[in-house]
């Protein structure tokens, strides 16, 4: 019994499915299910969240968990689905510090929202960037230029003044 | 003597009885005038507007290209490459440009060595602008020449020749550190050939 068998019977309500995913177990997790099924992950002994992923389907998201477990030394991913229309789901700040800015990159190039986040702005890209650059809808024709304000901060503009040479 | 009808008669010119009425220079202006160079270089002034050095041009162009001082900024992984060639076994300080300078203030090579992205764009002009005429400027790889890989991306700038002006564009993803030596060689070989008594061929 793998990981993701082992939360399914845990947490029957809570687990969709169950599967391999590269070879490593998965689970994919109601979202509303999500924060109860990472702190029972937590207890399982996966102390560490390696990497969060957000997918775009056109249809839905797709945010994806990978965490590691030094102790056993065995991986778990965890999946949930949300709506194309609010990308909304739960932080894990609470449980996993290192959640913070992984959830800050994908609320930045992919846009979906970490309710309960305690500092939910861009990490990448400038405050004032137009889209998030992962989704399928981004706009690639516009091209977005920054330069650096009065006040040292970033001023993104569409025409590039006082950064190129010519236009 | 008959030429087309009109009578010309020869005109011979004793020259041992020509006196020459000059002055010997005596005070420094006077043998500064006697030089010539100032009426040269007014006169120059008034035709063109321009005046043409073409010896001094010569030493200062060798003053320049024999000690230039790159400034330490690495954007990616040909910043990796520039330790390389700065290391003991490529070693650029064969061309006297061993010191790479922390400041940009003391600086007249930039190598951009690495992807410009959108957001250190104004940060790459402004540490251009910042270092002292004369300047050059070497872009270092496919990324800072074209924006490489990264050309069809949101984030990177199409080439770093969009902000600053460059002199010598170098390809390789990284560059190779040969690669690199040649493209230092190239730039020598242009600042050699600045200025107009090069352009003219008067440097040769």
């Amino acid at each position: 019994m793998n990981a993701a068998e082992e939360l399914k019977n845990l947490l029957p309500g809570s687990v969709v499915s169950t599967g391999l995913q590269l070879n490593k177990p998965m689970a994919v997790i109601k979202k509303e299910e999500l924060l109860k099924a990472a702190g029972k992950a937590k207890e399982m002994g996966f102390d560490h969240l390696s990497v969060i992923t957000g997918i775009d389907y056109k249809d839905h998201f797709e945010v994806i968990y990978n965490f590691f477990s030094y102790n056993k030394k065995q991986n778990l991913a965890l999946k949930v689905n949300l709506d194309h229309d609010k990308p909304e789901v739960e932080s894990l700040t609470g449980l996993w510090n290192g959640a913070d800015w992984l959830e800050r990159e994908t609320f930045d190039l992919v846009g979906i929202k970490f309710i309960g986040h305690p500092n939910l702005v861009r990490i990448l890209l400038p405050d004032g960037w137009n889209g998030h650059p992962l989704r399928k809808d981004y706009d690639m024709n516009t091209e977005q230029f920054v330069t650096i304000g009065e006040n040292g901060d970033d001023v993104v503009s569409t025409d590039g003044t006082n950064l190129l040479r010519r236009k | 003597m008959e030429k087309g009808g009109i009578r010309v008669d020869p005109v011979t010119i004793d020259t041992t009885k020509i006196k020459i009425t000059k002055k010997q220079p005596v005070t420094a202006l006077d043998k500064l005038n006697d030089t010539g160079l100032i009426s040269t270089v007014l006169s120059a002034r008034e035709r063109e507007g321009m005046i043409l050095f073409s010896t001094v041009d010569q030493v200062f162009n060798w003053a320049r290209l024999s000690s230039l001082w790159p400034v330490t900024s690495g954007l990616a992984c040909c910043a990796i490459e520039m330790m390389a060639v700065a290391m003991a076994h490529h070693d650029i300080a064969r061309f006297g440009m061993e010191i790479f300078r922390a400041s940009p203030r003391q600086a007249d090579l930039m190598f951009v060595a690495g992807t410009v992205t959108k957001r250190m764009a104004p940060r790459v002009k402004q540490l251009y602008e910042m270092m002292p005429d004369p300047k050059w400027v070497i872009a270092v790889g496919s990324c800072a020449s074209t924006g490489g890989p990264y050309h069809e991306s949101y984030s990177v700038l199409k080439g770093v020749d969009l902000i600053i002006p460059v002199d010598v564009y170098m390809p390789g993803c990284p560059p190779r550190p040969e690669a690199w030596i040649y493209a230092v060689i190239q730039l020598r070989e242009k600042i050699k050939n600045q200025g107009y008594g090069a352009k003219w061929g008067l440097n040769k």
